[in-house]
């Protein structure tokens, strides 16, 4: 038992930003009896001040870092900089869904505090240093998303991909907790620089065998979660299904988080096995690559296409893992804030352009949005050429970091192979551009209503942050280098 | 005799969870359900958590499912009527996989554990002293945190379920 | 020295008119495009004539951009003297050109969208030539790829333009990888990007230790250069790319754009010249490629195509010329072609702007009369492609076949025969266009002073630029030249007896040609139809890719799903019995499965790697 179990100010502080979310969250849902109807959009308003509040204090409490509760959290560079990226994410989307809601007649205070509640999840996930921390953390991300994906429940592809996202998601967080008890009845913690200091010592040969076993467990989890092969099945319905800021908001935020603690234990708590899983992160990022890009090359439908790139991304965030080494880890970091800006981008203009009931969501409706809105099209361009990787976007240091971190780690094959990968991408991004700018307007683009104020906010933040990350990467890259030592 | 025990309702757990799945009849699913729920019981209570198996006789067995079997009641669900052909090379597909993943795991435990350690029965401080102390201590941030996972939840649940957005 | 102030003249052009062009009177949009580039242009002439004769490398450094690591990537511009010559030739005959859109794309719409383009196409370029590392390369190497795209699509309500922008895209994406992936090579080997510290390093490198890894990097370095500068197997986007604009044409893909892939062997010259295996390659390539682009020039009826094909052949030459190591002649054929060229694209404009956008040259004949300015400027530079003694073409051309003799006499002799074919097919388009009687049904008139003027100053360029001495210029940067009178002499005549058989089959016997062609028969069709290489990358690489995709990954992985599975399997969920409906939807089950199965084989992985019997 330890000594002092009281929890300190400085606790408090490290978890502050949850703090903040959760309380917003429920005071919104408190809120909304007291709002009359026609002041629904202060909702959007007090989910932003909550927001950013949080943001505020993750930053606040980086200048304050160590391990609090027990060793349940631990707040570091890496920690802080997730925490940033997906409060981020949880402000664009605000953004870009309260027109949404609106246009579909759902503006309610639930829809906010799910968002609030599943960005604190994410949160968590961030700062776990405890595979019960990073398991909560997980559901509570993952249970507000199902719901947020089925919001709009009158809406049959809501629904569908509400379901299939929980019973799918629920049951590979089975193989997630199965691999955490795995892991428990082997070393005999749950703490993962406990479990790397029991992995390390010496004649511990049953050990690494029941730890590989447990590490595959929990790959599935994460895998899962990340949409990564052969995991990924679920991805396209679900992106397809869901309403389109819920897209944005998944394909981003709980990604990212996945991502996080996938990081952190792989690196923590099985560093001493890296020869066991680095065979299947190896694979997996291969295949999520090619089924991710090719499978995108024949897609119509242009959320279901940018899922798919989604699942594509995922591979090469895999093969940052695949690497395992700090520059590796610096690279994914690197490469999911890029990704964030450029995703959220283009689905905020899918957002835009599907109309009510998401009546347009193919390709070709696409066609002469150039001409009709250059300002919207040439910011979807930014977006399209960063996820191509064309050089002076986030996208293209992203891909650079991570095959360089790949080669470094003499994963040359992987690397050609990505590389070639990221050719073929060019094709179906470039599909997009070439019906925006070379198509003669059809009806859906003659019948565009001009950019909402909430759009335009989520696709200016997002290009200036792709391209800031494509012209100035050294800041973020500097605070990713120095914050991919994790805590051991 | 513990591991004879141990073998009865661990079988009996397996059995009734099987049957959970196969029933068609809501009501003898969660019948089903409450054999588990009290085999796991027996099961935690040889391992020396006493807690855990009283709460998971009063809390699971007792008040979650006299809930689930009200609801049943009151929706008046009859036995499940297939009105979706569900594809039959899948299922037995997924069995055969089930198997398999199944077999493999209890292949790596078999040679990978040492064969002259095995469960210690009742080797667990487990008492509701001790699990108490653990989670207003070490384990409280999950304690308080799972609190707002449950909050979703239920927040969730309304919001699917309810009328009007 | 400010040697920033150059690129970023074009990228303000760019702003204004992007941002602004659609409210701007004409006048303004051409005073914006034309002045960033002459502004651009007098500081290149300024810094030059600064520098002075630039012995050493002038470098200016102006932030960190990248410091990860030990890596440390800077913002640099370098001039050294390979430098001067591309700015020289970029933002020179870019300024003529530019002067000349104005004219020709006076009528066409979105003026501001090609003249902003074009601004942006320029300043990438010059980033392209200042770099001092490989990052900021091919930041301008994607950059003019990118505009090259847009601009080759410019007419896009054409199909056949969208399709050409397309492949010109997705081809030069093929070469990007080599390219980038030698950049990481160069990473990881010397752990800088930087060309000075690069290049040091790999002059230190002892022989035996360094041919293994830098044969590896330039040959990944040269199939970049293949995608961007057309060579074979990548030439295939070039010819249609001839979809844009006559201005692009004469820019983008006959003097500045293609020749990037020149520019930057002769910049990595220290690495190909320890890499005998990759220098050989580059010369074969080079001289296939010449060789094969000159015999399809020989048969193609489309002025633009004809002139293409000869671009592909001329930048054939250049990687013989770099590739076996005369550098400077390579460099210095860049810029005579810049000239040559640039002129017989305009040339082609002017003709097809006073014909009314008709490019057949069935459609031409008896054009001298009509438009003297145009025809005698088209006539100086088809001397000079041909190589017609004292002509720019005969000096940078024989300069190539000289070194070409000394490294292997046979790749001589087809550099020579090469150099005949090329004479006879541009002049038989001069003859086809100018002689005779006119065949067409338009009202041929001559161009204004605005397009003349630009092409009076290039044929001047064509004819004299030969003078200028750049192997001699260049000797300081690259190892001596041979010289070899006797050989410079015997492939200027096989140019003129190409000339002169011109004449015969389409001036004095006509219909002699017509004859021929029939009796070469299938020998005809396959080189009309270009051999038939791009049904046979279709066929082999584009329909397997995309079926394979379709059947492989969307009827298996993904299960029919385009239309299908999202629409709702079951109504709406209220009430358990809807809830177990969608439950029991085939895919749930199915995916479900899909999860079962990927667990399985990740416990059998690691249980095999994990030594478990």
């Amino acid at each position: 038992m330890p000594a002092n179990f009281a929890p300190s100010a400085a606790d408090y502080l490290r978890i502050l930003p949850e703090i903040i979310m959760t309380v917003a969250g429920v005071l919104i849902m408190l809120l909304e009896g007291w709002l009359g109807e026609n002041k629904k959009r202060n909702l959007s308003v007090q989910t932003f001040v909550a927001f950013a509040a949080a943001l505020v204090s993750a930053v606040a409490a980086n200048g304050n870092p160590g391990l609090s509760f027990s060793n349940m959290l631990i707040v570091d560079g890496f920690a802080t900089f997730f925490r940033v990226l997906v409060i981020a994410v949880g402000i664009l989307s605000l953004f870009s869904a309260t027109q949404y809601l609106k246009r579909e007649h759902a503006e309610s205070s639930e829809y906010y505090a799910l968002l609030l509640f599943s960005v604190t999840g994410q949160c968590i996930m961030a700062t776990a240093n405890e595979l019960i921390m990073i398991f909560i953390g997980l559901e509570i991300s993952s249970i507000a998303t199902y719901v947020l994906a089925g919001y709009l429940r009158d809406d049959k592809r809501n629904n569908e991909a509400a379901l299939k996202y929980f019973l799918l998601g629920s049951f590979a967080t089975a193989f997630l907790l199965y691999g955490i008890a795995w892991i428990y009845g082997t070393t005999g913690s749950t703490n993962l620089s406990t479990i790397r200091i029991a992995l390390l010592t010496p004649g511990s040969e049953t050990n690494v065998i029941l730890a590989g076993t447990a590490a595959a467990l929990m790959f599935v989890g994460f895998a899962f979660k990340v949409s990564a092969a052969p995991f990924q099945i679920w991805a396209p319905d679900v992106y397809q299904g869901a309403p389109a800021p819920v897209t944005l908001f998944m394909s981003a935020g709980p990604k990212a988080a996945a991502f996080a603690v996938f990081l952190r234990v792989f690196m923590t708590a099985f560093g001493p096995i890296t020869s066991r899983w680095e065979p299947f992160v190896w694979s997996s990022a291969l295949l999520t690559m090619i089924i991710g890009n090719f499978a995108a090359l024949m897609q119509t439908n242009i959320k279901r296409l940018l899922a798919y790139s989604s699942i594509a991304n995922a591979g090469y965030v895999m093969v940052a893992i695949a690497a395992d080494s700090q520059i590796g880890v610096a690279a994914a970091m690197f490469y999911l804030a890029a990704y964030a800006f450029m995703n959220i981008g283009a689905f905020a203009v899918v957002t835009h352009f599907s109309r009510q009931g998401e009546k347009f969501v193919n390709v070709e409706d696409l066609a002469g949005l150039g001409w009709k809105q250059p300002v919207t099209a040439a910011l979807f361009s930014i977006f399209l050429l960063s996820l191509i990787g064309v050089p002076l976007t986030g996208g293209f240091f992203g891909k650079f970091y991570i095959f360089k971190a790949a080669l470094d780690a003499n994963l040359v094959w992987l690397t050609v192979l990505g590389l070639l990968n990221s050719a073929v991408a060019a094709y179906y991004y470039l599909r997009i551009l070439v019906v925006m700018y070379m198509k003669e307007p059809g009806e859906a683009t003659l019948s565009l209503q001009p950019v909402g104020v909430g759009i335009a906010a989520t696709l200016w933040i997002s290009a200036v942050g792709t391209l800031v990350l494509g012209i100035f990467p050294s800041v973020v890259l500097n605070f990713a280098t120095a914050s991919s030592a994790l805590v051991k | 005799m513990t591991a004879l025990i141990f073998l009865i309702f661990a079988c009996i757990a397996v059995f009734c969870g099987i049957s959970l799945v196969v029933q068609t009849h809501p009501i003898a699913s969660a019948l089903s359900l409450i054999g588990v729920m009290g085999s796991l019981a027996i099961l935690y209570l040889q391992l020396g958590g006493e807690f855990i198996a009283m709460a998971q006789i009063i809390v699971y067995a007792g008040a979650i499912m006299v809930l689930f079997v009200f609801v049943i009641m009151l929706l008046n669900a009859g036995a499940e009527t297939p009105t979706f052909q569900a594809s039959t090379f899948v299922k037995y597909l997924g069995i055969v996989l089930l198997v398999a993943f199944l077999g493999l795991i209890s292949f790596i435990i078999q040679a990978a554990l040492p064969k002259t350690e095995g469960v210690v029965f009742g080797g667990f401080q487990g008492t509701a002293a001790d699990v108490g102390r653990k989670l207003f201590t070490s384990y409280l941030l999950p304690f308080e945190v799972t609190s707002v996972l449950i909050l979703i939840a239920l927040v969730g649940a309304i919001v699917l379920a309810r009328k009007e957005i | 020295m400010n040697l920033w102030l150059i690129p970023i003249f074009p990228l303000l052009g760019f702003l204004l008119n992007g941002l602004l062009g659609r409210r701007l009177p004409k006048a303004m949009i051409n005073l914006i495009a034309l002045g960033s580039v002459a502004l651009s242009f007098a500081w290149v002439v300024k810094t030059l004539v600064g520098l002075g004769p630039i012995e050493t490398k002038y470098i200016e450094h102006y932030c960190t951009w990248i410091q990860s690591g030990t890596l440390n990537i800077s913002v640099d511009f370098a001039v050294d003297r390979l430098t001067a010559i591309m700015l020289m030739v970029v933002t020179g005959v870019g300024l003529l050109i530019h002067i000349y859109a104005a004219g020709y794309m006076e009528h066409e719409g979105g003026y501001y969208r090609f003249f902003a383009y074009f601004n942006l196409f320029m300043f990438f370029m010059l980033v392209l030539v200042l770099a001092q590392n490989y990052l900021l390369l091919f930041v301008g190497w994607e950059g003019v790829g990118l505009c090259s795209y847009l601009l080759i699509g410019f007419y896009f309500t054409e199909q056949f333009a969208t399709t050409a922008g397309n492949k010109a895209f997705i081809v030069n994406r093929i070469g990007d990888f080599g390219f980038s992936l030698a950049v990481f090579l160069i990473v990881r080997q010397f752990g800088t990007l930087d060309f000075t510290k690069v290049f040091d390093a790999a002059k230190g490198l002892p022989a035996e230790a360094s041919t293994g890894i830098l044969t590896i990097i330039t040959l990944l370095l040269l199939v970049g250069a293949a995608g961007k500068s057309a060579q074979i197997p990548l030439y295939v986007w070039l010819p249609d790319a001839m979809a844009g604009p006559t201005p692009v044409s004469a820019l983008i893909h006959a003097a500045t754009m293609v020749t990037a892939g020149v520019y930057m062997i002769a910049r990595s010259a220290s690495l190909f010249s320890k890499a005998p295996i990759t220098m050989d390659t580059v010369a074969v390539i080079g001289l296939a490629t010449a060789f094969f682009a000159a015999t399809i020039g020989l048969a193609q009826t489309d002025i633009k195509k004809v002139f293409a094909y000869s671009t592909v052949s001329q930048l054939g030459y250049m990687f013989l010329g770099v590739g076996v190591g005369a550098f400077s002649a390579g460099i210095f054929h860049l810029m005579t072609h810049a000239f040559f060229k640039a002129l017989l694209f305009l040339g082609a404009g002017a003709v097809i702007h006073g014909l009314h956008g008709e490019q057949e040259l069935g459609q031409m004949g008896g054009l001298f009369k009509h438009m003297k300015i145009t025809a005698i400027t088209l006539f100086c530079a088809s001397l000079a492609i041909s190589g017609f003694p004292f002509t720019s073409g005969f000096f940078s051309k024989d300069a190539i076949l000289v070194a070409a003799y000394e490294h292997a006499p046979w790749m001589y002799w087809v550099g020579v025969l090469t150099a005949g074919m090329t004479a006879f097919y541009v002049f038989r388009a001069w003859f086809l266009a100018f002689t005779g009687d006119y065949r067409g049904h338009a009202h041929p008139h001559e161009s204004p002073l605005v397009m003349t003027g630009p092409l009076m100053i290039l044929a001047v360029l064509s004819l004299a630029g030969g003078f200028i001495n750049i192997p001699h210029f260049l000797e300081p940067m690259f190892a001596e030249r041979a010289e070899n009178q006797g050989l410079a002499w015997l492939s200027a005549g096989v140019g003129i007896l190409g000339i002169l058989l011109a004449y015969v089959f389409y001036v004095a016997k006509r219909g002699l040609a017509d004859s021929f062609a029939k009796a070469a028969g299938g020998l005809y069709t396959l080189v009309y139809n270009k051999y038939f290489v791009d049904e046979a990358y279709d066929a082999t690489v584009v329909e397997p890719l995309i079926e394979g995709s379709r059947t492989v990954l969307w009827r298996g992985v993904d299960a029919g799903l385009i239309d299908g599975t999202v629409n709702g399997v079951g109504t709406r969920s209220r009430g358990i019995g809807s809830i177990l409906r969608l439950a029991q939807s085939g895919n749930i089950r199915s995916y479900a499965a899909w999860v079962v199965l990927g667990s399985i084989a990740l416990l059998l992985a690691i249980g095999f790697s994990g030594g478990l019997r």
